[in-house]
């Protein structure tokens, strides 16, 4: 069953341009220049520290790499960073 | 951000956690539903955060479930600050006295600017002010209003025609216009004095020009007093001698004629005195009470009790009080309850014919001016006519009949 819903959803997006990070509870990035990095739909903190901020998602992980992080506002699903950003990399489990 | 608004009025405490791997611990309050902001990790097992006032119970329930040290870093926002505030009394005082002080200051006169008129008049002014209680030093609301400062002030200084007094925050600028004494200008050219009233001359003093009458005559308005030809009587001889020869020549020694003629004239006036007469007057006995008056609410002060009569005449007297030039809604109000007594007067109908004449007097005396002298008075006729005794007198008086009358050059000859 599972399966087939995970075959669904993509399908979805394509064929009615449904916004794929709801429809795939997916995380949606935004970032702005190096400064900041807007995470919305993640799923938990995993590390964080002056350098580095791993989030947990529903596929693997987020890791952002750069300086003098500061996690401006950090509410369920959402997280606002903000530094020098020099990395995003997406890690699969 | 939106989140975070408003988080200055209600506070916020800086938190720092200890422990392994702390950021877990933000974590968990974000689970929570607690709004954390600018988490930084100070060091590897230092993290520290802000958290709102009103989380922190939340986030001591958080902390009890895990093996985290908690310290709170420093506190910031409104309740903190007055907090702090009020901690301090010695500042609390301060701060009210000093605003004392300001209301204080703001309500005494701090100067008295007088302009518009000439320095000795100026100094008789200040002097006069002084009298009121006016000057630089003085409460502004034990003062009286400026409408009434200005009619003392008119009748107190007789140079002054006119004084505008006005209070602008916490000065007195006083306006004064010089009453311009204007010699009636005398007019040098010859002239005559004639009578403006009939009478009968009583008294005459005649320095310059031709008396024409004598005292005990009996003159009508428009005699000639005093003449300004001084060679009238030649002309009017030569006149019938040249009757009917060729017109001639003759010299007019024309002066102004000067000097005081009094005159014994006579009025006829009508007067109505009620035989009862109600009036009442303040006994002298007052009370002052004083109020704070805020909207409608008025906080006695001074002057409690009741006064021990029973008939008051009420008289009440508004300052409101400024706060630099900004006028506060307080107010401070002086009532003053004074006695009054109730009289009712009835008079005999001798009585009432006494008053009648002196009002009539009176009246007669203000019309006439200061220089006239009331002589005599004759009632000549009275009747009582429903509760009303009607006079009908006869008053002579003494008074000054002169007026002035330029002589226009005269044709001569016809």
């Amino acid at each position: 069953m599972k399966k087939l819903q995970q075959r669904i959803r993509p399908w979805l997006v394509k064929y009615f341009a449904l916004p794929s990070d709801v429809i795939l509870e997916l995380p949606r990035i935004t970032i702005i220049g190096q400064l900041h990095v807007y995470i919305e739909n993640h799923q938990g903190l995993e590390t964080y520290s002056d350098t580095e901020l791993r989030l947990k998602t529903n596929k693997g992980f987020i890791q952002i790499l750069g300086s003098s992080f500061v996690l401006k506002m950090m509410l369920p699903e959402e997280i606002l960073l903000e530094g020098t950003i020099t990395e995003v990399k997406f890690i699969s489990e | 951000m939106k989140h975070k608004q408003g988080s200055f009025i209600r506070g916020y405490v800086t938190v720092q956690i200890k422990g392994n791997r702390p950021e877990l611990f933000f974590q968990k309050c974000m689970q929570a539903g607690i709004l954390v902001w600018d988490i930084k990790k100070t060091g590897d097992d230092l993290c520290v955060g802000n958290v709102k006032l009103s989380d922190i119970k939340k986030i001591r329930s958080i902390k009890r479930k895990m093996d985290y040290k908690i310290q709170f870093i420093s506190k910031k926002g409104y309740p903190f600050f007055i907090k702090r505030f009020t901690r301090k009394k010695q500042l609390m005082v301060g701060l009210i006295m000093s605003f004392m002080l300001i209301i204080f200051l703001s309500n005494i006169i701090w100067e008295v600017r007088i302009t518009g008129v000439p320095s000795d008049i100026e100094e008789k002014i200040s002097k006069q002010l002084n009298n009121y209680g006016i000057h630089s030093g003085a409460w502004i609301f034990t003062l009286e209003s400026p409408n009434s400062i200005q009619q003392q002030l008119v009748q107190d200084v007789p140079e002054l025609l006119w004084v505008g007094v006005h209070q602008k925050g916490t000065t007195f600028y006083l306006e004064g216009v010089e009453k311009s004494i204007v010699k009636e200008e005398e007019s040098r050219g010859p002239r005559h004095l004639i009578a403006n009233k009939k009478g009968i001359i009583k008294n005459m003093y005649v320095s310059e020009g031709l008396p024409r009458v004598a005292v005990n005559d009996y003159v009508e308005p428009g005699d000639v007093l005093v003449s300004g030809i001084l060679n009238e009587d030649e002309i009017e001889a030569e006149k019938e001698e040249d009757e009917n020869s060729e017109e001639t020549e003759t010299n007019l020694e024309l002066v102004t004629a000067d000097g005081e003629i009094t005159a014994t004239t006579w009025y006829e006036v009508t007067v109505n005195v009620p035989l009862e007469g109600n009036y009442e007057h303040v006994t002298g006995n007052q009370k002052d009470k004083y109020y704070l008056q805020l909207g409608r609410l008025q906080l006695p002060i001074w002057g409690f009790g009741k006064p021990d009569y029973d008939e008051i005449h009420r008289e009440s007297n508004e300052k409101s009080i400024n706060f630099f030039k900004w006028e506060l809604p307080i107010k401070f109000v002086t009532n003053t309850l004074s006695e009054k007594v109730n009289n009712n007067v009835e008079r005999t109908k001798e009585e009432a014919i006494n008053t009648g004449i002196q009002q009539a007097k009176n009246e007669l005396k203000l019309q006439l001016g200061q220089d006239s002298k009331i002589i005599s008075e004759n009632v000549l006729h009275e009747t009582t006519e429903s509760g009303k005794v009607k006079l009908n007198l006869y008053i002579s008086v003494e008074e000054d009949i002169v007026r002035n009358e330029p002589i226009q050059p005269i044709n001569q000859g016809d």
